[in-house]
Order: C-alpha cells, then sequence, then structure tokens
C-alpha cells in the first residue's frame, strides 16, 4: 500500500502541491482503499484481488495525480512565486535576525555598559552571556537562513538552483554588513547602533569579508548537499 | 471497469453540485460521499472515487465546506458539512444545471422549432 502512494506523493510535490495538502489527500485517500478492501473483500473476493480492485475504483495514479496539481489553490508559495519565497524571504529572515541581535546588542549597552563610548568592550558575567545570545544571533543567522531555505527546497521537491541563490544573496549581506555603535550620535547619551553594508577598500578586510560570505555559503549549503548525496546513494 | 469519456465543459461544477447536495443532508466522509453517489445515480456517475478529495478540499478552501475529525468505531476520519456559503454556491449551481438540462431536454423531444435561429 506504501509504495503507490509514496509515488504519488513524489508526483505531487513535484507538482508544486503544498506538503500540508499532500498529507492530507494521501491521509483520506489510505482511509479510502482501506474501506475499498473491506468492501470488495466483503464481496466474496480475496486478498490480493480484494486489494487490485481497491486500487482500480481509488483511481489511477495519472488521475489522482492530475486532479490535485490541476487544482491551483492547492500549489505552495514556493511553487507560485519562487523568486519571491527564495530570494526575498531570506533576505527579510536575516533582517528580522539582524534587528534582534542589534535590540540585544543596544540594549545590553543600556544594562551592563552605562556610561561606555561603545558596547564593543571586554564583559564579564551574565553580560558575556547576554552579548552572547546577540552574537550568537547574528553570526548564526545566515547560516541557520540558508538552512531554512534549503529545507523548503528539499520537502518541495525544488531543484536546487533557487536555494543557492536565497544563500548567496545572505552571504553577500552578511559579507558586507558592518556595525558602528556611537554613544553621543543623538542627543540624551543613549546610545545609536547603526548598520550599514559595505566593502572595505583594503584588500586584507575584503578578502576576510569574502571569505566569511564564501564560508556563510559553503556551512548554508553543506547539510543539503550531503542529504542529496546520501539520497542518491540509498536508491 | 472501463474509462468513461466525459465532456469536460458539461461535466463542471457537477461532482460540487452533487457533493454540496449530498452533505447539505447529512455529515459525511469521502468514503461515504462516494458510495452514496454511486448508489443513488445507479452507477451512472462513477469516477476514480480518489479524485473526490480535491473537490472536498477545494470546496472547504472556499469556504463552500468544512471539515472536523471524528473518531467513529476506533477509525479518525475527517467529515465534512456544508457551510451557509455553501448553501449559496448549491443553490447557484442547481438552478445553472436546471437550465442547461431543460435546455437540452427541449432540443431532445425536438421543442421550439426555429426559436433558436
Amino acid at each position: 500500500m506504501a509504495k503507490p502512494f509514496d509515488e504519488l506523493r513524489e508526483r505531487l510535490l513535484r507538482g508544486g502541491v503544498a506538503p500540508r495538502h499532500v498529507r492530507r489527500y494521501l491521509r483520506e485517500l489510505g482511509d479510502h482503499l482501506s474501506d475499498l478492501k473491506v468492501d470488495e473483500s466483503s464481496a466474496g473476493r480475496c486478498p490480493v484481488d480484494a486489494e487490485a480492485a481497491a486500487q482500480i475504483r481509488l483511481g489511477s495514479m495519472d488521475d489522482l495525480a492530475k486532479a490535485m496539481i490541476e487544482k491551483r489553490q492547492f500549489r505552495s508559495w514556493s511553487n507560485r512565486a519562487p523568486w519571491a519565497i527564495f530570494s526575498l524571504g531570506p533576505l527579510l529572515m536575516l533582517a528580522v535576525a539582524y534587528y534582534l541581535s542589534l535590540f540585544i546588542l543596544w540594549s545590553g549597552w543600556q544594562m551592563f555598559l552605562t556610561g561606555t563610548d561603545t558596547p564593543f568592550l571586554r564583559i564579564h558575567g551574565f553580560a558575556t552571556f547576554y552579548f552572547g545570545v546577540g552574537r550568537l544571533i547574528y553570526f548564526g543567522a545566515p547560516i541557520l537562513v540558508g538552512w531554512i531555505f534549503f529545507l523548503i527546497a528539499a520537502r518541495q521537491r525544488f531543484n536546487a538552483l533557487w536555494p543557492i541563490i536565497g544563500t548567496t544573496l545572505v552571504a553577500l549581506v552578511s559579507g558586507a554588513a558592518q556595525i558602528r555603535a556611537s554613544r553621543t550620535a543623538i542627543p540624551g547619551g543613549l546610545g545609536h547602533i547603526r548598520m550599514f553594508f559595505t566593502l572595505p577598500s583594503s584588500g586584507d578586510l575584503l578578502l576576510g569579508r569574502v571569505v566569511g560570505a564564501v564560508i556563510v555559503l559553503s556551512l548554508g549549503m553543506a547539510p543539503y548537499f550531503i542529504w542529496r548525496l546520501r539520497t542518491r546513494a540509498a536508491i | 471497469m472501463a474509462a468513461r469519456e466525459t465532456n469536460p465543459n458539461f461535466m463542471n461544477g457537477v461532482p460540487e453540485l452533487l457533493i454540496l447536495r449530498l452533505v447539505q443532508q447529512e455529515e459525511m466522509y469521502g468514503y461515504e460521499i462516494v458510495q452514496a453517489i454511486r448508489g443513488r445515480t445507479d452507477s451512472v456517475i462513477a469516477v476514480g472515487e480518489g479524485v473526490v478529495y480535491p473537490v472536498l478540499h477545494g470546496l472547504e478552501s472556499d469556504g463552500a465546506l468544512r471539515s472536523r475529525r471524528r473518531t467513529v468505531n476506533g477509525r479518525s476520519r475527517i467529515y465534512y458539512s456544508v457551510t451557509p456559503a455553501g448553501r449559496r454556491r448549491l443553490a447557484d449551481l442547481a438552478a445553472g444545471w436546471t437550465n442547461l438540462t431543460a435546455a437540452i431536454q427541449t432540443i431532445l423531444t425536438g421543442g421550439r422549432h426555429g426559436e433558436a435561429v
């Protein structure tokens, strides 16, 4: 029973049907097939004939797949607008993560480093943990965002091109991101943190940024390609 | 079961019409709906039974049906019932179908000669 539905699942996912619709469809088909088998068995068929008759009544693989794929309302957003999901989506998620990490930096500065001109100082105790969370989000977000969008691509049987585009954009943005903090930039001495995106003119610094972007790109893509290799090896 | 050829334009809306009509009377799950269609039409309308689910899901997504999970005799099933929007859609579909069948019947019985010119 599992084998034909496995094939149907693949066809639906490759046809762009959203995974949640696929799950529900297959579940109801499974229930329906069980009912049909009981029906055919009670009509006096042997189990093998009952199974075959039930499959015929349920419908051919082509019909079952076509009926679902034809309905546009069941398509996933990634299928309808892959350019938006895989390019704008990662950038939006990265922006949220950066905003959160900058808020942690700013609030930590207000709480633990009152009166200092910069939050980039040696710190101790709970402040180390607090700033550490912000740092983890800042440096980990580009890689995590890459993983999330490769996972989406894998679940929906997309080829790797779209998530590669998204992860490349994320790697470029993270490589160009810089933070400046100033206590005196705004009146009141509350402290001001600014993020901007630029590439340094110095060769060494530029090389460091490029290496950082390549690391983000590699780590972001690695799990997907390992999974692809393992899946291919299993086949 | 031999494949049955259908005219998609004429069959357009028929599965929705039948499903909404059946579910209007009582809450049903997919298998029950298909068996009811087979039984009440003497198997004149017989399709691959699994293709009823995309229609059900589509109607639910349009707000014409609602679903809930119920466990009956130890088996969990998804039951469908009609919503007020579904009742309105049923009325529209039924009116359209009644007009269509009346028009076809008129032609079949040779009525209204020359009026179509």
